[in-house]
């Protein structure tokens, strides 16, 4: 059993579970909005939620004032005093996470097909009750390389944390930085995106403690899993198929995902699209069922029919893959197409070796106005989050349509 | 080759705000030294790609200006 919770080495930050405990009895006051650099405040923050049984919403700590405000306008936000008579500790935190009427929620932004991100919430039935707590993973160490807030971090850390384990976290350090905490904590299981792993190469040293290697968020290309299995040459490596809509629903060693027995009656294929049945879906008032089925948006293609194994062909059509980030390119076509230099825009992806794919824009300028790639870029720094602002900008004379006058995409 | 991809880097330094640099060494660090992130390492692929037709972080992050101008060369 760790007694460690989480380990940032950059800040030589080290708590316990002990001190988490602590941490959170010493409080007082609860609100439901979380928004921090510091993941350990946001991982306090969840536990305090899960203990209290009350709402969390999850926000991305660079998400500026304008888009906060956005998102949080259907948002009811509140402030609560609490406290705890006696001691709290781990076995508190499993006790309610077995309780069978909970109202706990969290709240998670992911970016929508239309324009603003959507809100989802999930409940202990759609994200909690997945999660393997088992004997066999008390020891565990895991290299936290996502960001708290989005749903591949969230699982990573729910597990860890049901489990008993060490945090230990890798997320915007530099290489050699992310080397050393490996090492020096002998991390045993590793989750991040491709574009995390590509960091770690060329190879420097080989990680042998390391057990697990999961792949989630952006496709992996076959030449990267070669080379990382030399860095990782114990590990058993798992692809993870995720989305903030479902949670992390099937595992894979290789490309093909056999639905689980569980799962098999939640999951369904229909015109190569994947459907995911309400039940397993989190809550929002933005996402559309058909008769109680949810399209994911993701083409699949049918390996075997019994047990259901699928293969992956693309995911969410027009998204765009920055880094594991997903990007909506309609979200950031529309913030620009309101300043009054432009008025054409079309946004849109280039492969590229170091984030998978990088966010393009082509601009039509008004006639006799003025805009510099490097004040557009600015402005946008001021309404969206970095991953989202494009970096090769084209000034062009216009911009190709279709037949309807939609922008043509490729 | 050194002039162009002097010239690339301070487009990239001055596009971010930051001042030009007068002279390259093999030791700069890209990020440390330079202080690019992986957006602005992402368009330096596509300048130098531009230029001179190779993709420097095709098998992999490289950190100095050293290791690039190895694979330009």
């Amino acid at each position: 059993m760790n007694e460690i919770f989480y380990i940032d080495y950059s800040t030589n930050d080290s708590k316990t579970y002990s001190d988490l405990f602590s941490d959170i009895k010493q409080e007082n006051k609860y609100t439901n909005i979380c928004q921090y650099d510091n993941f350990y405040k946001v991982f306090k923050h969840i536990v305090t939620s899960i203990l209290l049984d009350k709402e969390v919403v999850l926000l991305d700590s660079d998400f500026t004032i304008s888009e906060k405000e956005d998102l949080l306008s259907d948002v009811e936000i509140f402030e609560t005093e609490y406290s705890f008579e006696n001691e709290i500790d781990f076995n508190h935190l499993k006790k309610k996470i077995s309780e069978s009427n909970s109202n706990w929620k969290i709240t998670l932004f992911t970016s929508g097909t239309t324009g603003k991100p959507k809100k989802i919430s999930h409940s202990k039935s759609t994200l909690i009750d997945n999660i393997r707590i088992n004997e066999k993973r008390i020891n565990d160490i895991w290299g936290y390389a996502y960001s708290p807030t989005h749903m591949a971090g969230l699982q990573v850390f729910l597990q860890a944390l049901l489990n008993h384990n060490t945090i230990v976290k890798l997320f915007g350090l530099p290489k050699t930085n992310i080397i050393s905490s490996i090492l020096k904590n002998k991390v045993t299981h590793l989750s991040a995106t491709p574009t995390f792993y590509k960091l770690l190469l060329p190879k420097e040293t080989s990680f042998d403690f390391v057990q697990n290697v999961t792949f989630g968020g952006e496709k992996l290309p076959e030449t990267l899993k070669n080379q990382l299995s030399e860095l990782f040459p114990k590990a058993k490596f798992l692809n993870i198929y995720a989305s903030t809509e479902a949670g992390a629903l099937f595992a894979a060693h290789n490309d093909t995902f056999k639905i689980k027995p569980n799962l098999q009656s939640y999951v369904k294929v229909e015109n190569d699209v994947l459907y995911v049945h309400k039940d397993k879906v989190g809550h929002s008032d933005n996402i559309q069922f058909e008769n109680e089925w949810y399209n994911t948006g993701d083409i699949v293609e049918i390996v075997e029919e019994n047990p259901l194994t699928i293969r992956f062909i693309s995911r969410k059509n027009e998204m765009i893959n920055v880094g594991g980030y997903k990007v909506n390119p309609h979200e950031v076509e529309n913030l620009i197409l309101t300043f009054e230099e432009i008025t054409e825009v079309k946004v849109y992806s280039r492969p590229n070796s170091v984030l998978g794919n990088m966010i393009c824009a082509d601009i039509v300028l008004t006639k006799n106005k003025s805009l510099t790639k490097q004040e557009l870029i600015q402005r946008l720094k001021n309404h969206l989050q970095d991953f989202k602002i494009p970096r090769i900008i084209k000034f062009v004379e216009t911009i190709e349509k279709t037949k309807t006058g939609k922008i043509k995409r490729a | 080759m050194e002039e162009k991809l002097l010239n690339i880097l301070n487009e990239l330094l001055q596009s971010t705000g930051r001042d030009k640099i007068t002279s390259i060494n093999d030791e700069m660090k890209l990020r440390e030294d330079l202080g690019f992130d992986s957006f602005q390492l992402a368009e330096l692929t596509v300048y130098i790609e531009e230029e001179f037709g190779i993709d420097i972080f095709e098998d992999g992050l490289i950190a100095t200006i050293g290791e690039i101008k190895a694979k330009l060369k």
